[in-house]
């Protein structure tokens, strides 16, 4: 960020109290809307879940093919919900326009990253470990700086290295008792832990440029893209064609997906709105309290059982996540 | 073709250094100006979202003739590095 600075003009006490009034406003905007997109990222995973519980999804054969059909079919209407929001505020003719461009260009390739694969491991992840997935996946905070390290040189501050020791240590106490029953916990865990890194690498790939893109518009895109490439290529690819015709004429996990895919496109909306706000490092590190609504919500709706593991550690992630993207004393220094 | 509009207003901002709301509006009219997102609102929220990333600084406000409160926003050298690594030559 540059140091560059230019003193204020200003005129007077009324421009003065209005300033004041206008980023008090942008301020309470990008806190509000990083937590609601935690709040509605919880209630996608949850709703998302409940839509796996009805047949064809439940009875699915193999690894693969109901985390794809559903991810595909939710990412999906998510951009057909954007598109619709996008429509009515006459801002089509955008998508076009961003998709010209260089940063247009890697929201694509990030959304393969961020759609396809992360979504699917995590899906994969909710299926075989539970929510014990939830605040694994929340270590995304944690790759998206190791990446900027790695690929952008952007060394990481004592503060960002305790908060990833903080993410290991959270991710270690989730992994200390397996739950009763689940076969496949662990790959489960290194699913969730997949969606980590791709969400992580999404977020670094979608920094080329990014914000000379509306942000509105650029979640749009990836939405779109994200289900098009699922249902389009992978699920032909997996051979999950006839699952994905039968969840769709069984009706009612399609029901309850159109609404998860409402959540997951409120919940996206409001994170880059809150990013390009109040700035990344906070919006990010509100968006990862998805992790406590996420395992909170299984707890009361889905008979997920409440281990003092899960509760330590997503509380340690949550923690950790926090302190890789912004120092918490900032939260409390600018807002007057 | 047009730039996204977010991106045209950084670039407008490239050109002239700097500008308050009002005048990157009138800047942009004649090509954005029949879109339906043309709203003083949507392109605050623009200028705000491109000061939020570090490619812009406030440089002062005051209150405009109806009694609005104008923002004056000036290019950086993040903003000015941005748009020559992203923007193509033909629209600068």
């Amino acid at each position: 960020m540059s140091s560059e600075t230019t003193p204020m003009r200003t005129q007077g006490a009324a421009a003065d109290a209005k300033m004041k009034q206008l980023d008090k406003k942008f301020r309470v905007t990008g806190i509000s809307t990083g937590l609601i997109s935690g709040l509605t990222y919880g209630i996608y995973t949850t709703l998302v879940m409940i839509a796996g519980y009805y047949e064809p999804l439940a009875g699915a054969v193999g690894l693969l093919a109901a985390p794809f059909v559903t991810s595909g079919l939710n990412d999906l209407l998510a951009g057909i919900w954007l598109t619709i929001y996008n429509a009515k505020c006459g801002r089509l003719s955008e998508m076009g326009r961003s998709l010209k461009t260089f940063p247009g260009k890697m929201i694509l390739l990030g959304a393969l990253f961020g759609g396809p694969i992360a979504n699917g491991a995590y899906l994969i992840g909710l299926a075989l470990a539970g929510a014990y997935a939830i605040p694994i996946s929340a270590t995304c905070a944690l790759f998206g700086a190791l990446f900027s390290w790695i690929f952008l040189k952007q060394k990481p501050t004592k503060r960002v290295v305790a908060g990833m020791v903080l993410c290991v240590i959270g991710a270690i106490v989730i992994n200390f008792v397996k739950p009763e029953g689940a076969e496949n916990f662990t790959l489960g865990i290194i699913c969730a832990l997949v969606a980590a890194i791709c969400w992580g690498l999404e977020g670094m790939i979608s920094s080329y440029g990014g914000a000379l893109l509306d942000t509105d518009v650029a979640v749009n895109i990836r939405e779109l893209f994200s289900g098009i490439v699922d249902l389009f290529v992978i699920v032909p690819v997996i051979g999950a064609i006839p699952l994905l015709t039968g969840t769709i004429g069984a009706g009612i996990p399609l029901l309850w997906l159109a609404v998860a895919g409402l959540s997951a496109a409120v919940s996206f909306l409001c994170w880059y709105k809150s990013n390009a706000t109040v700035g990344c490092a906070i919006g990010m590190s509100l968006n990862v309290t998805y992790a406590f609504w996420g395992v909170l919500f299984c707890v009361l709706f889905l008979g997920q059982e409440l281990t003092a593991t899960i509760v330590a550690g997503s509380v340690i992630i949550v923690c950790g996540a926090v302190l890789v993207t912004m120092n918490p004393l900032d939260l409390f220094k600018k807002g007057e | 073709m047009l730039l996204p509009a977010r991106t045209a207003v950084l670039n407008y901002l490239y050109k002239v250094g700097k500008a308050d709301i009002n005048q990157i509006m009138e800047a942009l009219k004649p090509d954005y100006g029949n879109e339906r997102q043309f709203t003083r609102e949507r392109y605050l929220d623009h200028v705000m979202s491109l000061e939020a990333n570090g490619l812009l600084v406030k440089s002062g406000y005051g209150l405009d003739g109806d009694g609005e409160l104008s923002i004056e926003f000036e290019i950086n050298e993040d903003g000015r590095a941005t748009v020559e690594k992203y923007i193509p030559a033909v629209f600068r």
